[in-house]
């Protein structure tokens, strides 16, 4: 299995390079990475990973998809591949550790942001509790909320995207 | 004027049963009598009881009963840790107040402290039963230069500092129930509260709340918390003053978090074992999609919980309700 380091640094050599195709496949993981000849964009990437940070076990295999829309691609690459395939967010949200993500201070309050709301650099945007600390998320840029990636009560990884955010 | 008055204390606390005349403590500082005399009456309204004899000098009958900062600090004997410190006799949360507080600036070690919390609160807000005078309700703003995922340790370093402090000075056998409860049998004496300020890779701040019943009797327990919750009092069948414990907390909090600073959290790690709550016992595991029973092992190198399920299949838990109910 891959890390996010790892599949991270990948793309940053890849995209530094002339290769234009990358492939790899390893006890069911595969990468494949793609360029636009000249254009030095990544238009197709996909790794499929277990999403349980409780366990974790090799995940079966995938195939290549135009785009995925759940979020459970590793970050990178799928920031990459959102970027080339839409405009409408530049900015993506992600977790500093591992923890459960929640979206309002408490089960009987209103979520911190719903999409379409417009966030500052010190917006708290969602909570993500590893071991009963609970960890107040800032969006770090000023923008619009485009998109939620995680549901409430749900485990996040370090380094995962949560919201993607339009920036102004 | 805080730190005279806080050396005039000391000076005072020192000859118990002597008296010090006020040339001496003029002298000792650099005050004029008058200032001396002007610092006693404001000592008074704090609740000691001077005596001042002609001739003889000043000297402090009883101390107050009223918690403030002078009371905390004049035996505090740490080197940071609550060297800044701010005492409410009333407040929503302590934990409230030192966010702001940490948001405008307050240093490392800040602590605040009430006498009394009306909305004291544990973690997703649930209200924390603080009553006036009976415990301690407490606040310690962190500024750690470490990563963010690591901040969760310093949960579990707090816990080894309550823990101490409780044996060392009231002989209470409490136990960590993970990763953020003292149990004292199957009841609640005390709750850790960590929350942080944090950017992807760097920590603003972290705050400790602690709360802790202290002189709560039978009857002060609201009936809703008579099987769960528990005090010092109620332990040991006596009172105890707060400030004592406060002081040997904030000892014990400062050193366990310069070794942890120092040598990581597997210089903890054996310390929080040795008083885990349940260990080696099963306990329910209920995560998000399953749910299922396992035997509480121990903890990993960076504080997560590890359990093992009947197939000797161990998993590691950073996240994840606990029940610990026994089992049938």
């Amino acid at each position: 299995m891959l890390k996010v380091q790892e599949i991270r640094e990948l793309i940053k050599l890849i995209d530094e390079s002339s290769i234009d195709e990358f492939k790899y496949e390893s006890d069911g993981t595969k990468v494949n990475l793609k360029k636009q000849v000249g254009g030095g964009q990544v238009v197709q990437s996909v790794v499929e990973r277990n999403d349980a940070v409780v366990q974790e076990k090799p995940a079966p295999k995938v195939a290549n998809e135009e785009e995925k829309p759940q979020p459970k691609t590793t970050p990178e690459e799928k920031s990459e591949e959102e970027k080339s395939v839409s405009a409408d967010y530049d900015k993506e949200i992600t977790s500093p550790m591992v923890g459960t993500f929640y979206r309002s201070p408490a089960p009987d309050k209103d979520p911190y942001v719903q999409v379409g709301d417009n966030v500052k650099a010190d917006s708290v945007v969602c909570i993500v509790e590893a071991m009963k600390l609970f960890n107040e998320i800032e969006a770090e840029v000023n923008g619009e909320i485009v998109e939620i990636l995680v549901e409430d009560g749900e485990l996040v990884e370090y380094g995962q995207p949560l919201f993607r955010v339009k920036s102004k | 004027m805080e730190s005279t008055r806080k050396r005039l204390i000391t000076l005072l606390a020192k000859k118990k049963d002597e008296y010090i005349s006020g040339q001496k403590l003029s002298d000792e500082l650099n005050i004029s009598r008058a200032a001396i005399w002007k610092q006693m009456k404001s000592l008074e309204n704090e609740g000691y009881q001077i005596e001042a004899v002609s001739r003889k000098g000043y000297r402090i009958v009883r101390f107050p009963e009223r918690m403030s900062v002078n009371t905390i600090q004049w035996n505090l004997k740490t080197d940071w840790l609550g060297q800044n410190m701010h005492f409410e006799e009333q407040v929503d949360s302590t934990q409230t107040v030192a966010h702001q507080l940490a948001r405008e600036g307050a240093e490392h070690g800040t602590v605040i402290v009430a006498d009394e919390q009306l909305k004291g609160r544990g973690r997703l807000h649930r209200p924390w039963h603080s009553q006036k005078g009976s415990g301690i309700w407490m606040s310690i703003i962190l500024r750690p230069d470490i990563e963010p995922h690591r901040a969760p340790q310093l949960t579990l370093a707090s816990a080894v500092a309550i823990t101490k402090m409780l044996k060392f000075l009231t002989g209470v056998q409490p136990k960590i129930k993970w990763p953020n409860d003292i149990f004292v049998g199957d009841r609640k004496l005390a709750g850790i509260l960590t929350e942080m300020q944090a950017e992807q890779d760097l920590i603003e701040y972290v705050i400790i709340g602690i709360g802790l019943n202290v002189n709560l009797d039978q009857k002060a327990v609201p009936d809703d918390l008579q099987d769960v919750a528990t005090s010092i009092q109620l332990e040991t069948g006596k009172a105890w003053k707060r400030e004592e414990l406060i002081q040997e907390l904030l000892y014990q909090m400062e050193s366990i978090y310069e070794l942890f600073l120092q040598q990581g959290f597997s210089s903890i790690k054996q310390a929080w074992e040795q008083d885990a709550y349940r260990l080696g016992e099963t306990i329910t595991v209920k995560a998000r999609r399953k749910e299922w029973e396992a035997t509480l092992i121990g903890i990993h190198e960076d504080g997560a919980l590890i359990v093992e399920d009947e197939n000797q299949s161990k998993s590691v838990l950073y996240s994840a309700e606990i029940d610990w109910k026994k089992g049938e």
